[in-house]
C-alpha cells in the first residue's frame, strides 16, 4: 500500500468507543490466546493435576480413617484431600497471579505499552485477574472429575451444598485476591515479588490444612492460631464440611467460617485496593515502570 | 496551537556515586515548545534525558517540578486524555514490547481494543498497516517468529493504528530495511504536512533527522543546549567560512596547488574524491566573493567545475560539537 | 581509550597459548552461576523456608498415617522418616534437572548460548557447566532438608558404612537424573518450548516411583510402571542404607545399584547423542539462536 493510500485511510476519523468490557475482554482473550499457545504447558498441567490426584490416593490409603473422621471429615482421606488439592491451585492464582504477570509484563516492556493507552490499569489488572481464574477451573473442575469418575469419590452433591460451597469459594477468591492485590502493589515497587508471595502462598497452604486436618496444630498453639489469620483456612473448613459432611450455609461452623470470609473481604479489599494503586503511583513517580 | 508545550519540567532520580546515592536531574527544567503539524527531532547522546523527556508527555513518569501540555492536556491532572491524544513507539529494541505468543495481528486487535478504536476501523487500519509494512502474508505468524526488522514493523503499526493527533517515537527507523526506513520516512512526513500530525521523534540517525525535521532540539545532561531549524543550526556553529567545489576531475596535488594559489582562499580543508569527481572544501575570507569568482579562474586553468557552494557543518558536526561543549 | 591507541593495544598477541581445560572451564560456569545466584539472597532464605515447611507438614501428615504397609514392603521405619527421604531425594533431582532445562531455556532467551557454542566450548562441556551448580545447590537443600527433618523426629542412621553407601546411592541418582536432563536440552534445543520430559518425569516419578508410599499400594497392573525409573531404585536402596542400616554388599541394595548402573551405562551415550543431534539440527536449520 502506498503512503498516499493509507494517508486517505487516516484521514477517516474513528469514533472512540469507550467500552470497559470490551477492554476486559481484550485482556482476557489475548491473554487466553498466549495461554493456548503453550500446547504442551497445557496438556502437562492437566496431566500433573490428574496424576496429584491420584498420588494422594495411593497416600490416603495408609491414612487411619479414624483419625478423619473423629474430626467430623468422614473415612475417605481422598475426599478430604480432593477439596484442599483443588481449591488451593486457586490461593495461589489470588495470592500470585497478579504479581506475576506484572513482573512479567514489565521485563516484556508491555506493561508501559499497555500504561499509554486508554485502559485504566485498574481494569487492565482486573482482566489480567479474570483470566486467571478461567484457566484455573479447567483445574478445579478436572480435579474434582478424577476424583469423582475415576477414583470413586463420594460427596454431597446436592444444590443446597452447591450452593455453600460456591458462596465460599467466592469469597475465599475475594479475600485471597485482595491480598493479591497487596502483594502485587509492593512487587511493581520493589521488583522482586516471588519470595513474598511464595512464603504467603507457601505459608498458607501449610498452615490451612490442605492435606492434613487444621486440629493437628492444635499441638503447637502459636503455629494453630496463625494458621486463624488466613482467610483460606475458613473457605477450606466449610468447603469440606458441606461437600464432606453435607453442612449448609445456615450449620453454626459454616455460618461461623462464611461470617470470617466476609469479615477478610470487608476489610483486606480496600487496603489490597489502596496498596495496589499506591504502587502504581509510585513507579510513575520514581520512573521505574520499565526497571526490573 | 502549540501540540507540545513543556515548562520548566524537571525529572531526578538517585544514583550511586562513590557508593553513595545522589540524586541528579535527568531532565533539568526544560522548555519547549511544538507546534501542531511539526515533524521535530529530539537529539542527544545516550543518557541526555530524551526517553525520560517523552516518558513524562505519555504519562508514565510523574515530572518533580514544571509541567506539560500535550494536545492542550495537562500531563499529571489529565493523564487520561494525554494518552487518548498520543500514539508512543517504544524504544525498546528488538520488539520485545510485543506479546510474541500472539500473531502480529493479535497483537494489533489488542492494542485497538485497549485504544477505543471501533473493530470495523481496527480491522481496516490493520490491514492497511501490514501491507503498507509489506506484513500481509505473516499476519497471522506468530511473533516470536519474526525477525527483529518485521517485530519493529508491528510495533510502528502498533503506534499508527489507532491515528492520534501526536505521535511520540523513539528510534522509528531502527532495525528496518532500508526500503521500508525510506517509505517509513515519507509517512512520517506526510503525516506531518498532509495530516497535520504532530510528531516528536528522536533518532541517532543524523541524515534522516536533518532531512526530515522542521526543527530539532540538542539535548545534553538533562538540558536542551540548542533548538533550531538545521539550516540554522549547522550556521550558529559555523566556525569557518567555507565553500565546497565539485570538479570532475580527480584532485590531485597539482590541482590542490591551484586552490591553494587563488587569492582570498587561505586553506584547503578536505578533499574527497569520488568515482568521477572531486568534491573539495577550501576555507576562505569571503564566502560570497569565493562563489562569484572561484569558478571562473579554475575553468581558465581547464577544471570541470560542477557546482560551488557555502560550506556548512553537517548536522553531525554540529551535534558533536554542541555535546562536548556542554559536558 | 581513542581509536589509535585501542588499536595498538589489540595488536598485542595474548601471551598465553594454552587452552583452558574442561574443569577449568566448568568452574567458570560454577563461578558464574554462584554470583548470579548470591544476587538473589532473599531467594535463599525463602528456599530454606520452603524445605522447612515442606518438610514439617510430612510431620503432621504422618500423625494420621500408620505403618502397616511400610512395615509390609521391608522399611522397618516411621511414615516421616520414609516420605522426608522420598520427597527430599525426588526433589533433589528434580529440581537440579528442570533448573538445567530452565537455565538452557534462559539462555536461548538472552542469546547466551549462541555466545559459548561459538566459543571454544563444546556442548558437552557447556551441558556439564550449566549442570553442576545446579546439583551444588539441590544438595544444599537435600542436606537442609534431612537435617530439619532429624530435628523433628525423622530416624536415619549413624553407621558410616550405610551412609557411604547412601552416598553412593545418591552418586548413582544424580548421574541417571542428569540423561533426563540432557533429553529434555535437546528438546528444549530444538522445540524452543517448556519442558514435557521434565514435567513428565516429576508427575511420573511421584506416581510410581514410591516417593509417598511403598510400591505395593499400587496395584499389580501399573506397580511394574516403577520399574523403569531410576528413581525407584535410588529411593529404594537409599531408604533402605539410611533406615534399616543396609550397605551396597546388602542383596537388595547391590539390585538396584545393578539396575542403575544398566540404565546409566545404556542411556548416556544415547542421550548424548540425542543432543548431539538437536545441536547438528539447529544448526543446520539455523534455529540455534532463535526462542
Amino acid at each position: 500500500m502506498s503512503v498516499s493510500s493509507l494517508l486517505g485511510l487516516f484521514r477517516e476519523e474513528a469514533p472512540r468507543l469507550k467500552s470497559t468490557f470490551r477492554q476486559i475482554y481484550a485482556v482476557v482473550w489475548a491473554n487466553l490466546m498466549i495461554f493456548f499457545s503453550y500446547k504442551y504447558s497445557v496438556i502437562t498441567d492437566l496431566l500433573s493435576m490428574a496424576a496429584s490426584i491420584f498420588m494422594y490416593f495411593f497416600m490416603g490409603l495408609q491414612v487411619d480413617p479414624t483419625q478423619l473422621s473423629s474430626r467430623g471429615y468422614g473415612q475417605s482421606y481422598i475426599a478430604f484431600a480432593l477439596v484442599g488439592v483443588a481449591t488451593s491451585q486457586y490461593l495461589w492464582i489470588c495470592l500470585s497471579r497478579l504479581s506475576h504477570i506484572i513482573q512479567h509484563d514489565i521485563r516484556g516492556g508491555t506493561l508501559e505499552t499497555v500504561a499509554v493507552t486508554q485502559i485504566k490499569m485498574g481494569v487492565y489488572f482486573i482482566g489480567q485477574t479474570i483470566r486467571g481464574y478461567l484457566i484455573s477451573l479447567i483445574s478445579l473442575f478436572g480435579t474434582f472429575a478424577v476424583g469423582l469418575f475415576a477414583l470413586g469419590v463420594t460427596l454431597q452433591i446436592n444444590v443446597y451444598t452447591i450452593a455453600t460451597t460456591v458462596t465460599t469459594f467466592l469469597l475465599m477468591i475475594v479475600a485471597n485476591q485482595a491480598i493479591g492485590f497487596m502483594t502485587a502493589g509492593i512487587v511493581m515497587v520493589y521488583k522482586r515479588g516471588d519470595p513474598i508471595t511464595f512464603i504467603l502462598a507457601g505459608l498458607n497452604e501449610f498452615l490451612s490444612g490442605v492435606l492434613y486436618p487444621l486440629e493437628l496444630l492444635q499441638q503447637f498453639p502459636i503455629v494453630y492460631w496463625m494458621a486463624r489469620m488466613f482467610p483460606y483456612t475458613y473457605a477450606l473448613d466449610a468447603m469440606r464440611k458441606s461437600l464432606i459432611g453435607g453442612a449448609t450455609i445456615l450449620s453454626p461452623d459454616v455460618y461461623f467460617d462464611l461470617t470470617m470470609l466476609i469479615i477478610f473481604s470487608v476489610v483486606l479489599l480496600p487496603i489490597g485496593l489502596k496498596v495496589l494503586q499506591r504502587g502504581y503511583n509510585v513507579i510513575r513517580k520514581n520512573g521505574t515502570m520499565a526497571t526490573y | 496551537m502549540n501540540a507540545i508545550e513543556v515548562l520548566s519540567l524537571t525529572k531526578r532520580f538517585q544514583r550511586k556515586d562513590d557508593g553513595k546515592k545522589r540524586p541528579f536531574a535527568a531532565v533539568d527544567s526544560i522548555d519547549l515548545a511544538v507546534e501542531e503539524g511539526e515533524l521535530f527531532g529530539l537529539l542527544g547522546p545516550n543518557g541526555a534525558g530524551k526517553t525520560t523527556l517523552i516518558k513524562m508527555l505519555c504519562t508514565l513518569i510523574l515530572p518533580d517540578e514544571g509541567r506539560a501540555l500535550v494536545n492542550g492536556f495537562d500531563i499529571v491532572k489529565e493523564a487520561e486524555k494525554v494518552r487518548a491524544s498520543i500514539g508512543w513507539l517504544h524504544g525498546e529494541t528488538g520488539g520485545r514490547a510485543l506479546y510474541w505468543r500472539l500473531s502480529a495481528r493479535d497483537n494489533l486487535r489488542f492494542y485497538a481494543s485497549l485504544q477505543n478504536v471501533p473493530p470495523d476501523f481496527a480491522e481496516k487500519r490493520i490491514d492497511a498497516l501490514l501491507d503498507f509494512f509489506d506484513m500481509t502474508e505473516e499476519a497471522s505468524t506468530l511473533v516470536k517468529d519474526f525477525s527483529t526488522g518485521m517485530k519493529v514493523k508491528v510495533m510502528l503499526a502498533r503506534t499508527l493504528l489507532p491515528n492520534p493527533p501526536i505521535l511520540m517515537m523513539d528510534e522509528p527507523t531502527v532495525g528496518l530495511d532500508a526500503a521500508t526506513a525510506v517509505e517509513t520516512r515519507k509517512l512520517l512526513k506526510a503525516l506531518s504536512t498532509d495530516l497535520g500530525r504532530t510528531i516528536l521523534f528522536t533518532s541517532h540517525n543524523m541524515f534522516e533527522v536533518e532531512r526530515l525535521c522542521t526543527r530539532i532540539a540538542i539535548m545534553n545532561s538533562g538540558k536542551i543546549v540548542a533548538i533550531d531549524t538545521p539550516l540554522r543550526l549547522s550556521e550558529i556553529t559555523k566556525e569557518i567560512k567555507a565553500v565546497e567545489v565539485r570538479i570532475s576531475e580527480i584532485a590531485d596535488a597539482k590541482i590542490l596547488d591551484l586552490f591553494q594559489g587563488f587569492e582570498g582562499v587561505q586553506k584547503v580543508v578536505k578533499t574527497e574524491i569520488g568515482e568521477d569527481y572531486s568534491l573539495i572544501q577550501v576555507q576562505v575570507e569571503d564566502e560570497q566573493k569565493a562563489i562569484a569568482t572561484l569558478p571562473e579562474f579554475l575553468q581558465e586553468k581547464g577544471l570541470n567545475v560542477i557546482s560551488i557552494q557555502r560550506a556548512l557543518p553537517t548536522l553531525e558536526d554540529v551535534y558533536m560539537k554542541l555535546t562536548r561543549k556542554s559536558t | 581509550m581513542k581509536t589509535p591507541e585501542l588499536i595498538n593495544f589489540l595488536k598485542e598477541v595474548p601471551v598465553s597459548g594454552r587452552e583452558a581445560s574442561v574443569l577449568e572451564k566448568v568452574y567458570a560456569f560454577v563461578v558464574r552461576d554462584f554470583r548470579t545466584w548470591w544476587t538473589y539472597k532473599l531467594w535463599v532464605s525463602i528456599d530454606i523456608l520452603g524445605t522447612l515447611m515442606f518438610v514439617v507438614s510430612y510431620y503432621f501428615i504422618s500423625k494420621i498415617v500408620t505403618t502397616t504397609s511400610l512395615e509390609a514392603a521391608g522399611y522397618g521405619t516411621d511414615y516421616l522418616t520414609f516420605a522426608v527421604i522420598g520427597v527430599a531425594f525426588q526433589q533433589y533431582v528434580f529440581s537440579s534437572v528442570s533448573t538445567l532445562s530452565e537455565s538452557i531455556r534462559g539462555e536461548q532467551w538472552d542469546g547466551t548460548m549462541e555466545t559459548i557454542l561459538s566459543s571454544k566450548t563444546g556442548f558437552r562441556t557447556f551441558l556439564l557447566g550449566e549442570s553442576v551448580f545446579r546439583f551444588i545447590m539441590g544438595s544444599y537443600f537435600l542436606v537442609t532438608a534431612l537435617l530439619v527433618g532429624e530435628a523433628i523426629g525423622v530416624k536415619i542412621t549413624t553407621n558410616l558404612g550405610s551412609i557411604l553407601s547412601a552416598a553412593v546411592m545418591t552418586i548413582l541418582l544424580i548421574t541417571s537424573h542428569m540423561i533426563v536432563g540432557i533429553l529434555s536440552a535437546a528438546l528444549i534445543l530444538k522445540v524452543k518450548e517448556g519442558d514435557p520430559i521434565v514435567w513428565s518425569f516429576s508427575w511420573l516419578t511421584q506416581l510410581f516411583s514410591g516417593v509417598l508410599y511403598p510400591l505395593n499400594l499400587l496395584p499389580s497392573q501399573i506397580s511394574w510402571i516403577g520399574a523403569i525409573f531410576p528413581l525407584t531404585y535410588s529411593l529404594d536402596g537409599i531408604r533402605r542404607c539410611l533406615t534399616v542400616e543396609a550397605t551396597i554388599f546388602s542383596p537388595m541394595v547391590a539390585e538396584d545399584i545393578v539396575k542403575l548402573a544398566i540404565f546409566i551405562v545404556v542411556s548416556l551415550p544415547i542421550a548424548l547423542k540425542a543432543f548431539k543431534a538437536a545441536y547438528d539440527s539447529t544448526r543446520i536449520d539455523g534455529s540455534l539462536g532463535q526462542y
